[in-house]
């Protein structure tokens, strides 16, 4: 809660509240002590960074991650980080587990705590809370792919086309029957990932099968057990249709690629001569495990970079106009991938390596 | 004598200091722009600075091969060097760098507010990019260069690649896209050799090649743009001399980029062409470089529109003094001999191939009836 919302609950004005934290001796005891009961049920803390500061700028950003442990969240952070230093702010790293009540707590607290922007990575949160943003004002910036994404300032990464790109190289590869491992988050980079494929499948005449699309945690387990089930399901396929077995397989990302891998080295089969494997993302690992994993580079270090520029261009028109200005066309940034050609999908040339 | 009109500047004379290493900071440009330069482009600008392989530049006595990447300075860092730049006047082109429009636009609108009279719009670098060429492809170029027109309000170049199937159908989208001049030709995909003893090519991978070695495509993309598009053209490559700006012009350059030389020779080449330029100019009565833009192209045909005239070398009989026979080693069809200092030419075996003509150091020899 904010001091606005604890105002509303009181029936009182800001302004009193703000008396209340500042100079509570100015206050009628009885609505000094009503406040401060609320203040204390809701864990109220007031927002002891801005005092003192002039212009009510705090110098921090708060910056909501999916998940720490996720290495591509964390290179997006590094970009965010970086820009911030340089302008001399301090970044407030929130993980929120993928999980929106915590992501909404957090926002919570960064409000109260007078943040001067908001950089929300993979968000999913609803148009209620972002409505909250919006009436506090406060400079955001949406990384990833959103729902909403087009009333706010965004940077996202053309997933679709990367995808486009690399199942193309595998049908060039002679694959023909390419599985999806679609991964749950992040939600709609996903989406645009599993699109791609369906396009170019579909361009090319190749039957869609159903079964080839398997939805699977966006983790190396998952990865595991969605190839597992797989190339049971190819097997048992393979005994009453001649021909129709999974020679390849394209996951939403690299960690869901390695899961995939182990799986195909633990039944037995080769890669990429009996499965070819293809992830997204191009995480540092990929150039280091057997076979080197073809994949498709995401610019995350990029993303944040641009999405900290955007966040500070909003900062700075902010204190430069006041908070009363009409809100302004959004900027959205588009990047584009690089395939990364490397061993695991069965090309013959070095030709798609070096270049 | 040699104020030039492009991208609505009035410049002082035709040339450039094209974009690299040595415009990486607001010093170096300002050094550039002090060196009496008509203009001056910064090294490229892009979205992320990355680390600079080494060694990253080779050369020769004919040119450069570098993988040096972009700037190394980041966008935020440009509103600082931008006006170290600008402090002593001059006119300074941002060169920008990216992979998609909104990546490029968003650059070119920084660099606008931090004071860059115009933008060069880069799409190609040879020591990094994939097979697929952005500068090669038409649709994505036009997208790109859009997205940075619509973006600014300052005028927007762009710098065409060499390494595509055909540039006058790439410099017809970068004019319909709105762009207001193209420049051509960016550095040439290359090897400039390797060590034989160690087996060491000259860098450690792919690079630009710049230098006289490009000149001669340079020459050939500047009167193609010439000959199929109604666009100025900023010519580059190779040049080196008052000469090499005359032949760009005379293809249809309206300025002339230099850059390998600025590296290899200081830039101290820069007022040595100037006053070359006007000495020529003087000399050939020629008020405004108008006057000569383009006019190479008259004598330059399609080979289809060529007419064959059956010319055979003229020399039969001609007294030759010099200690050369390099008429007759390159004659391919043997109809060159020599008794004394007697050239004689079998006219029946002669097919005017034009070779000798062209290697005589003596200029001899000349096709004719």
């Amino acid at each position: 809660m904010n001091i606005k919302q604890i105002a509303k609950k009181a029936g009182v004005s800001v302004a009193t509240v703000s008396r209340v934290l500042n100079h509570p001796e100015n206050v009628a005891p009885a609505t000094r002590e009503k406040i401060q009961k609320i203040m204390e049920q809701e864990e109220y803390t007031p927002n002891w960074f801005a005092q003192g500061l002039n212009f009510n700028r705090t110098k921090t950003i708060g910056l909501l991650i999916p998940q720490t442990m996720n290495s591509s969240n964390m290179e997006i952070a590094n970009g965010i980080e970086e820009v911030a230093r340089q302008k001399g702010y301090i970044t407030f790293i929130c993980n929120m587990e993928k999980d929106a009540q915590i992501e909404k707590n957090y926002i919570d607290h960064l409000i109260a705590r007078k943040v001067d922007g908001l950089i929300l990575m993979y968000s999913s949160l609803n148009d209620e809370y972002m409505d909250i943003i919006n009436e506090e004002k406060i400079p955001t910036v949406l990384i990833g792919e959103n729902e909403k994404r087009q009333n706010w300032d965004s940077v996202i990464v053309d997933c679709r086309d990367g995808a486009v790109k690399m199942v193309a190289h595998l049908i060039e590869c002679g694959h023909k029957s390419i599985g999806m491992l679609c991964g749950s988050d992040p939600e709609q980079e996903s989406k645009a990932i599993l699109q791609g494929y369906t396009n170019v499948l579909k361009a090319s005449g190749i039957k869609l099968s159903p079964d080839y699309i398997v939805n699977v945690e966006n983790t190396i387990q998952g990865g595991y057990i969605g190839t597992k089930r797989m190339i049971e399901t190819m097997t048992s396929q393979d005994s009453g249709i001649p021909g129709d077995k999974v020679d390849a397989i394209f996951a939403t990302s690299d960690e869901i690629a390695y899961g995939a891998m182990d799986a195909i080295k633990d039944s037995g089969l080769r890669i990429p001569e009996d499965i070819a494997v293809a992830g997204f993302g191009n995480n540092k690992m990929s150039n280091l495990v057997e076979p080197k994993l073809t994949t498709v580079d995401e610019p995350y270090r990029l993303v944040g970079i641009y999405g900290a520029r955007i966040l500070f261009d909003l900062i700075e028109e902010k204190a430069a106009k006041g908070d009363n200005r009409k809100r302004h066309t959004p900027e959205h940034i588009i990047l584009k991938t690089k395939m990364r050609i490397r061993k695991s999908c069965g090309h013959k040339e070095r030709i798609g390596e070096m270049f | 004598m040699l104020k030039t009109k492009i991208l609505g500047f009035e410049l002082e004379n035709p040339l450039v200091i094209a974009a690299g290493p040595w415009n990486r900071d607001g010093a170096g440009i300002k050094a550039s722009i002090e060196s009496g330069a008509g203009a001056v482009v910064t090294e490229s600008i892009v979205s992320d600075t990355v680390i600079d392989a080494r060694p990253r530049i080779a050369a020769d006595s004919m040119g450069a091969q570098n993988i040096r990447l972009y700037s190394d300075i980041q966008i935020e860092g440009w509103e600082r060097e931008m006006a170290i730049a600008k402090s002593a006047g001059g006119v300074v082109i941002a060169s920008v760098s990216g992979h998609s429009p909104s990546e490029v636009s968003y650059l070119a609108s920084k660099l606008e507010k931090y004071g860059a009279d115009g933008i060069e719009l880069s799409v190609s670098n040879p020591a990094v990019e994939a097979l697929e060429v952005v500068a090669a492809n038409p649709e994505t170029l036009y997208e790109m260069t859009k997205a940075v027109v619509s973006a600014v309000k300052i005028p927007v170049a762009v710098k065409l690649s060499q390494n595509t199937t055909n540039i006058a159908k790439v410099a017809k989208a970068v004019k319909a896209a709105n762009a207001s001049a193209v420049t051509a030709i960016n550095t040439v995909r290359g090897i400039l050799g390797v060590d034989v003893e160690t087996a060491q090519p000259s860098l450690s991978t792919y690079g630009g090649i710049s230098g006289e070695y490009i000149r001669p495509m340079g020459l050939a993309s500047v009167a193609t743009i010439a000959q199929t598009v109604d666009i100025p053209i900023c010519g580059v490559g190779g040049v080196h001399s008052a000469k090499n700006v005359l032949e760009y012009m005379m293809l249809g350059a309206t300025t002339v980029q230099v850059g390998t030389a600025v590296m290899l020779e200081g830039r101290q080449i820069i007022s040595k062409i100037i006053r070359e330029l006007e000495v020529w100019a003087q000399d050939h009565n020629i008020r405004d470089l108008t006057e000569i833009r383009g006019i190479a192209l008259n004598n330059l045909k399609s080979f289809e529109e060529m007419k064959f005239r059956p010319s055979v070398n003229t020399a039969n009989g001609t007294v030759c003094k010099e200690n050369c026979n390099k008429c007759i080693d390159v004659c391919l069809h043997e109809a060159i001999t020599r008794t004394g200092d007697m050239i004689n030419v079998d006219r029946g075996k002669c097919t005017g191939c034009g070779l000798c003509e062209s290697v005589c150091p003596a200029k001899k020899l000349k096709l004719g009836w």
